[in-house]
C-alpha cells in the first residue's frame, strides 16, 4: 500500500475508534479532477470481531488547481442536498489539519456501479438512456434552482438580487487579468458586452451549483442519474446562470442541437422550467449564456498559467488551455459579432 | 528525406493510442497517455501552420489600424495605431511572431474599445472590420482534432 494509503488507513482509525482495524485494500487516483486530487478508495475494518468493506472517495486539494475553490464549501453543499431530491454522494469527514495527509481534504461515500464520462452516452448500454438521462438531468438542475438557499446561507455570502450578475463578471474579470498569458480581444470584447448590457434581476436568489454539466454527474447502466458531483464552485445567486453553463455548447461540442449530449434544448428549457418554477426570461438568458462562455475562458486561461508557471504539471490543465479555449472563444464570436456593432447597441 | 515532425507527432499519436494506453495497467496513467497523445495531434497540426497563422493575424490586425488610425482623434492612440501598422513581421520565429502578436492584440482590444459605441461611420466600419477578423482568427486557429 502506497505511504498515502497508509496514512489514510491511519486517519480512518482516528475517526472509527471503535474499529479494532482500518486497512486500506486499493487507493487508485481518478483522472480529470483538476480541482482536487481524487482518489477511489476500498477499506476494509473490523469491528466487534466483523469485517466489513466500505467503498470511499477521498478528494484531496492540490498543491494548486484549476479553480481557487474552498473545499468547505463543496463539503456543505454535500451535506445541505444528502437525502433530498438532488442525489448528492452521502458526506463523511470534511478534515483540514495537514498532518494527516498534507494538505486538507474530505471524504465521502462512493457511489458504486455508476459513470460520469459524457463519452459513454453513445455507448451501449448508456446510449439506450439518453433520453431518460437527459430528463433527469434537467429536472435535477430546476430541483437545485428550487432548493431553499437557507441550508447554506451562513455558509455562502449572499448578494443582493441586483448585484448578482456583477459579482460573478468581477471575479471571472478579475481571474482573466490575473491569469492571462496574452491579450484576449475576443474575452474582453465579450466583457464590454456583458457590462452594457446587464440581465434584469433574478425574482428570488437560488443555490447555483456553478459548475453542472454533462461530466459531473453520475449514471448508471438503467439510466438513474446517482449523484451530482463537483460543488466546489456552489454560491448563491441567479440560477439562470447554472442553466446557461449547463447548456454551454462546449460540453456536447461540436454538436449544437443537444446540450450536454442529451436532450434537445427546448424540451430542456421546458423541463427545468417546469422543476425549478422559474420562467425563463430570454434576456437573461442569453446574457448569461455569453457570460457562461467567459466564465469557461477565464478557467482555461487560469488552467494555462498554472501549467505554465509549473505550479500544476498535471496535464488535464494543458488539455484545458488548449481545446476548450479554441471552443468558447468561436462561441463568443459567433454570438457576439452579428450585434456586435454599434447598429445593433439598442 | 527524413519524416517532417508533424508527420512523426501524428504517428507517435497513433502508437500511444492503439499500442501503448493498452498496455497500461494503472488506469490513471493510461488517461495521461491518452491526453498526451490527443496534445501530439493539436501539436501536429499547429506546428505546420504556426508561423502563416500568426503572420496573417498580425497583418490583419494591422490593415484594420491603417484604415481606423485617420479617425481616431486622440493623438497618442492614433500614433501607436500608426507605428504598429507600419511594421513589419521580420522574423518567422514563432516567439518573435508572438511577441508582435501579443503587442498588437493589446492595441486591438484598445481600438475595439472605442470603436464599438461610437456611432460614426468610421467606427462601425472598424468594428465589423475587427470582429470579421476575429472569426477569422478563430477559423485559422480552430483544432480539427476533438479529444473530449
Amino acid at each position: 500500500m502506497s505511504d498515502l494509503g497508509a496514512r489514510f488507513a491511519a486517519y480512518l482509525q482516528h475517526r472509527w475508534p471503535q474499529a479494532s482495524s482500518v486497512e486500506v485494500e486499493t487507493l487508485e487516483r481518478i483522472h480529470g479532477g483538476a480541482s482536487r486530487e481524487t482518489y477511489r478508495v476500498t477499506v476494509r475494518t473490523i469491528e466487534g470481531g466483523r469485517e466489513s468493506e466500505q467503498r470511499l472517495i477521498l478528494r484531496r486539494d492540490p498543491p494548486s488547481s484549476l479553480i481557487e475553490t474552498d473545499r468547505a464549501t463543496e463539503y456543505r453543499a454535500y451535506e445541505a442536498f444528502y437525502g433530498t431530491r438532488v442525489p448528492v454522494p452521502r458526506p463523511l469527514f470534511l478534515e483540514t489539519d495537514p498532518r494527516w495527509l498534507d494538505r486538507p481534504f474530505f471524504v465521502m461515500e462512493q457511489v458504486v456501479d455508476a459513470v460520469s464520462d459524457g463519452r459513454l452516452l453513445a455507448q451501449t448500454p448508456y446510449v439506450d438512456h439518453v433520453e431518460t438521462i437527459g430528463e433527469q438531468k434537467w429536472r435535477i438542475l430546476g430541483e437545485i434552482a428550487r432548493s431553499d438557499p437557507a441550508s447554506l446561507a451562513t455558509r455562502l455570502e449572499a448578494p443582493a438580487l441586483e448585484s448578482c450578475w456583477r459579482r460573478e463578471l468581477d471575479y471571472w474579470e478579475r481571474v482573466i487579468d490575473e491569469d492571462e498569458l496574452t491579450p484576449q480581444p475576443i474575452a474582453r470584447a465579450a466583457i464590454r458586452w456583458l457590462r452594457r448590457s446587464p440581465p434584469p434581476p433574478p425574482r428570488r436568489l437560488s443555490v447555483v451549483h456553478g459548475d453542472y454539466r454533462t461530466g459531473n454527474f453520475l449514471f448508471d447502466a438503467e439510466g438513474r442519474i446517482r449523484a451530482i458531483l463537483d460543488w466546489e464552485m456552489c454560491h448563491l445567486g441567479d440560477a439562470v446562470e447554472d442553466l446557461a453553463w449547463a447548456l454551454d455548447p462546449l460540453w456536447s461540442w461540436p454538436d449544437r442541437e443537444r446540450p450536454g449530449k442529451l436532450i434537445p434544448r427546448e424540451q430542456a428549457l421546458a423541463i427545468w422550467q417546469q422543476a425549478s418554477g422559474i420562467e425563463i426570461d430570454a434576456r437573461a438568458l442569453g446574457w448569461w449564456e455569453i457570460f457562461a462562455s467567459v466564465k469557461g475562458l477565464a478557467i482555461w486561461i487560469s488552467s494555462g498559467r498554472e501549467y505554465a508557471d509549473g505550479r500544476n504539471r498535471d496535464l488535464i490543465m494543458v488539455l484545458a488551455s488548449w481545446f476548450p479555449t479554441a471552443v468558447h472563444d468561436r462561441v463568443l464570436v459567433e454570438r457576439l459579432a452579428p450585434t456586435g456593432g454599434v447598429d445593433d447597441e439598442a | 528525406m527524413k519524416p517532417e515532425v508533424d508527420f512523426v507527432l501524428r504517428s507517435m499519436m497513433v502508437s500511444l493510442l492503439t499500442e501503448v494506453a493498452p498496455a497500461v495497467g494503472d488506469g490513471y496513467v493510461r488517461s495521461d497517455v491518452e491526453v498526451i497523445a490527443g496534445l501530439m495531434a493539436a501539436a501536429a497540426e499547429e506546428y505546420d501552420r504556426a508561423a502563416h497563422v500568426r503572420v496573417e493575424e498580425n497583418e490583419a490586425m494591422r490593415r484594420i489600424f491603417r484604415s481606423a488610425a485617420p479617425s481616431v482623434l486622440d493623438a497618442g492612440l492614433r500614433s501607436r495605431l500608426e507605428a504598429a501598422a507600419a511594421e513589419r513581421d521580420t522574423s518567422l520565429h514563432v516567439s518573435d511572431l508572438n511577441a508582435a502578436n501579443d503587442r498588437l492584440r493589446a492595441l486591438l482590444i484598445e481600438l475595439h474599445a472605442l470603436v464599438e459605441t461610437r456611432d460614426e461611420d468610421w467606427a462601425r466600419r472598424a468594428n465589423r472590420a475587427i470582429w470579421d477578423g476575429l472569426r477569422e482568427s478563430v477559423n485559422r486557429r480552430a483544432i480539427s482534432f476533438w479529444p473530449l
